[in-house]
């Protein structure tokens, strides 16, 4: 066995002559960003493998000998944690000829055994067993067989990161200030040792993903996809839940430009203006839980029903971690244009199981009644794309000529909420990643 | 001076209406203990119901689906829809199988009456996008099972294996697995306290469900 690293690298083909400054331009991007199969291809190895894309949640493998399905774009990985409870990300892919070594979700395992020829693994990747092994010649005992791993592997505060790519920066630096926000959407759910994963709603849509991380920093959108929910509540309950979107430019929210083509909005100033309790629609159980609420906590009440709904930020790690609310959302690419959508919802460690129960309860509201009417939209969005191809635009220029982006005191630029900032900002990180020709590297060495 | 004395639901004024005073541990805990029984391998003796009882529930389960099938066409089939639950009910739609405890995990739904009476109006209104155009639905279901509650004798559970054909904008889809329920009668009425509907694909992807399965 060798015991240093080998790297393979993986051939990236460059394309020429470049088109991405015509694709992306400052203010509008071409439709075949969303359509066009060869920049799906060269996507999934220049953003989902060159840079660092979020795998999975600490919360989701506690136990030594834990795994986790996950993938990188269009990649299958294996998250484990080993028995002395480090983290690892390895190839699902045999490396005698390709099958998957695991077809569960998640479990526990110490090894995991190729169904096709028997050959067997560590829970860190490593081959340790072939049925009639000797029947392998020196030339095959020289190359290292071991399910090969991402160049990088990093966790930050329990998000677990990988990437192909050995020269990316440290992931903190790529995360740069948007880790700040990171930290307060983390502090606000109790600290990172108490945020636990809960389940996950999955749905397929027929779309391309940038379709839906358009809309992740998309503050202009939400009287008029959700009008729906805003006037059943108005009707039922006299207003509620984004009622404050009506007039969003005049509202004190914002919509900031990070590091790296990470964005946030902040909808703090006014859905917690007041009450975000208050503002949530009704839940199942909401009265005693209330009643409970102010009879366990006394002075903190409050602030235990405010925890208890969403955090007031959308902050998205670009290109495929969404915090949105108390949830957890990833973006799953699997062919360009179709995309698996992962909602996780949270609970905490810190708080009582009825706290925890009603956090559940709060998150089930937002998917059948509002996440869909923004998937049908999508997927308008896609067959019209599609189907134009001599329509060629797509528009991101909201405030782009108003002067209202604007740095602020802590350098970061800030637009009003509705600004297309959040898209122009990631397509610039998109547009430098996919000009660049990245060395991608599968490690296969013992470790 | 009004001397007679208010239940306690009158008594407070509640921001939402009807408030949810249900939904509670006690309720989630029976919950928890019926979706065990109704997803249990079991045989029952299929003799332990009468038939009359076993024809009403039949009955009331097949107008149950009829009139979500009519809901596309017809939002008032919706309303009517809701009068056949009972006012302290569920809508359960687990997202995984055996379904887990809705206190510990997230479901795909689970509604409430109130949130059911949010749905149904939200749909009303005309601009519900992913209902635009509507999913028109025809369910088939067989296999009925009827048991009674244990302990009770005005209470049955049920089970039935579906497959739901959807048909939108150009599109059709099968949605399949099997339905569990509680029904009780509450004064002259049965009524149907918990639709549990369990997909067989509920841990994969799912499309456009914003009508009601």
């Amino acid at each position: 066995m060798r015991t240093t690293n080998q790297r393979s690298t993986l051939p990236v083909p460059p394309v020429a002559p470049d088109p991405w400054d015509d694709l992306v331009q400052e203010d509008r991007v071409h439709r075949r960003v969303y359509t066009d199969e060869n920049i799906f291809a060269r996507e999934m190895n220049n953003v989902f493998a060159a840079t660092w894309v979020y795998v999975a949640h600490e919360s989701e493998i506690p136990e030594p000998n834990d795994f986790k399905l996950a993938w990188l774009g269009t990649r299958d990985v294996i998250v484990t944690r080993d028995e002395e409870s480090v983290v690892r990300v390895f190839s699902n892919r045999c490396s005698h000829r390709g099958a998957s070594v695991c077809r569960e979700q998640r479990g526990n395992a110490s090894q995991f055994t190729c169904p096709y020829h028997g050959w067997r693994f560590d829970n860190r990747g490593q081959l340790f067993g072939i049925p009639g092994k000797n029947a392998y010649g020196p030339t095959f005992k020289a190359r290292d067989m071991h399910l090969s791993r991402p160049a990088q592997v990093a966790s930050y505060r329990g998000f677990v990161f990988a990437t192909l790519n050995p020269d990316a920066p440290p992931l903190v630096k790529h995360l740069g200030n948007a880790a700040r926000y990171m930290d307060a959407w983390i502090d606000y759910n109790g600290g990172a040792e108490n945020l636990v994963l809960a389940g996950t709603q999955l749905f397929r849509l027929a779309c391309n993903w940038k379709l839906i991380w358009d809309n992740a920093g998309d503050g202009y959108h939400v009287p008029f996809s959700h009008q729906s929910l805003l006037v059943m509540t108005h009707a039922r309950y006299g207003g509620g839940d984004m009622t404050y979107f009506a007039e969003a430019d005049r509202s004190k929210m914002s919509n900031s430009a990070l590091d790296n083509g990470h964005t946030a909005i902040d909808q703090r100033a006014e859905m917690h203006a007041e009450s975000a309790w208050q503002q949530q629609r009704p839940q199942p159980g909401r009265e005693p839980y209330q009643d409970y609420v102010a009879a366990t906590y006394g002075e903190q009440a409050k602030r235990v029903l405010d925890t208890t709904v969403g955090a007031g930020m959308n902050i998205n790690i670009f290109p495929n971690l969404a915090l949105i609310g108390n949830q957890v959302q990833v973006l799953q690419p699997t062919a360009v244009g179709e995309t698996v959508m992962h909602w996780y919802a949270t609970r905490r460690k810190d708080v009582d199981a009825q706290v925890n129960t009603m956090r559940l309860r709060t998150q089930e509201d937002f998917p059948v009644m509002g996440e869909m009417d923004d998937a049908a939209n999508f997927e308008e969005c896609q067959r019209g794309l599609f189907n134009h191809p001599e329509d060629e635009w797509v528009d991101m220029s909201r405030h782009y000529e108003t002067g209202k982006d604007v740095a602020a005191e802590d350098g970061i630029i800030r637009g009003l909420v509705t600004t297309d900032l959040h898209m122009r900002n990631y397509y610039a990180q998109w547009k430098r990643l996919m000009q660049a020709n990245p060395t991608l590297c599968l490690a296969r060495g013992k470790l | 001076m009004n001397t007679a004395t208010p239940s306690v639901a009158q008594e407070r004024r509640y921001n939402h209406q009807p408030p949810s005073l249900y939904v509670v541990n006690a309720f989630y805990d029976w919950l928890v203990e019926v979706s065990a029984d109704l997803a249990q391998a079991v045989v029952r003796d299929a003799a332990a119901v009468d038939a009359a009882r076993r024809h009403a529930i039949a009955q009331l389960l097949a107008v149950e689906s009829r009139l979500l099938d009519q809901g596309a066409g017809a939002h008032a089939a919706y309303e009517h829809w809701l009068t056949l639950y009972a006012e302290e009910c569920a809508y359960w739609i687990p997202a995984d199988s055996p379904a887990p405890d809705p206190r510990q995990t997230i479901s795909l739904e689970f509604h409430d009456r109130r949130r059911l009476l949010d749905r149904v109006v939200r749909l009303g209104t005309g601009l519900a996008f992913s209902q635009l155009p509507a999913s028109r639905t025809a369910r088939q279901w067989s296999g009925l099972e009827v048991w009674s509650s244990p302990g009770r004798t005005d209470e049955w559970r049920a089970r039935y294996s579906f497959t739901l054909v959807e048909s939108r904008a150009g599109h059709s889809r099968v949605l399949a697995g099997w339905n569990g329920f509680v029904l009780r009668q509450i004064g002259d009425r049965l009524r149907i306290v918990l639709k549990q509907i369990n997909l067989i694909d509920n841990q994969n992807p799912q499309g456009n469900n914003s009508f009601f399965l």
